[in-house]
């Protein structure tokens, strides 16, 4: 079903996405899928060292690949212009990422929709904060 | 502290051929199922020529060229007090399987700043703009670099 730019209201919230708990043989997908072997993501001993207690911890991308992909399940990537991220918080395997968001801003004159998201664990501490941007089509002209 | 006067400076060109299958590669280690990514005709369907890069698609490129750890070490940043604190990216077109894009890190800020708990750090702002292999230009990526004290 087609988004439109019309069927968009400010305070309207994305729909959530609940990730699959991480674990340390995706970490080690992603580092091979990213090229970052930063042995902070990969090694426990190297983590505990560098004083993570658990050990090894989640690369922020890939959180914000997750972050991505909440966006792009609802906003069809095509539209996406704008996508930006702070990192807040460590995400260690085991963590329940919860993605939310909520349009914050739309402008008529260009079919622009600003959005604020949020990735979160299980424990409501937040991994990181950002916002996007995105055109959708109007109903009414063709774009 | 990081190096003031290297602002400004510019890195060694970033050249990145995309291949079809890193695209899904990606997206698979962060555990995105949208066909798009993956299934040529689901994609076009969809409106796109082929199947596109995903949302944090140029973090590779930058990561196998090493230009963030060839900046933290240039720029002269304890490594083991670094973070990486913000990444952004705007898109100007789509990325797809073939392209060969490339880009110029650039140092854009170094500034001071005070964490909420008053801790004084470090903030390094990179940006690379992609074009490809039509001089179209494709996103914009600007990562920010923390370094803690």
């Amino acid at each position: 079903m087609e988004l439109y730019f019309e069927d968009i209201q400010v305070g309207q919230e994305m729909p959530t996405l609940v990730a699959e708990p991480i674990n340390k043989i995706q970490q080690v997908m992603y580092a091979g899928a990213s090229g970052d072997f930063n042995a902070l993501h990969l090694d426990d001993d190297f983590a505990k060292a560098l004083g993570m207690q658990g050990g090894v911890i989640t690369a922020g991308m890939q959180v914000m690949g997750k972050v991505g992909q909440a966006i792009t399940d609802w906003v069809p990537k095509k539209y996406l212009k704008k996508f930006g991220v702070r990192f807040s918080g460590i995400t260690k395997p085991g963590n329940i990422i919860t993605v939310t968001g909520k349009v914050i801003d739309k402008q008529a004159s260009n079919q622009l929709i600003t959005c604020e998201v949020t990735a979160q664990d299980e424990t409501g501490n937040v991994k990181i904060t950002g916002r996007f941007e995105a055109v959708l089509p109007s109903k009414s002209k063709n774009t | 502290m990081a190096d003031k006067s290297k602002l400004g400076k510019k890195y060694p060109t970033i050249v990145w051929e995309v291949e079809r299958g890193k695209i899904r590669e990606l997206v698979r280690a962060i555990g995105d199922k949208n066909p798009i990514y993956s299934n040529r005709e689901i994609a076009e369907k969809e409106g796109y020529q082929d199947c596109p890069a995903s949302p944090t698609f140029l973090t590779i490129p930058t990561m196998v060229a090493g230009s963030m750890a060839t900046a933290v070490l240039d720029l002269q940043i304890n490594f083991a007090m670094v973070l990486h604190g913000e990444e952004e990216y705007e898109y100007y077109r789509e990325i797809y399987p073939g392209d060969v894009i490339s880009g110029v890190p650039t140092v854009m800020s170094i500034e001071e700043k005070t964490s909420k708990s008053g801790r004084a750090m470090d903030m390094v702002t990179m940006e690379i703009v992609y074009t490809n292999q039509r001089a179209e230009k494709v996103a914009k990526v600007r990562s920010v670099i923390v370094e803690r004290k």
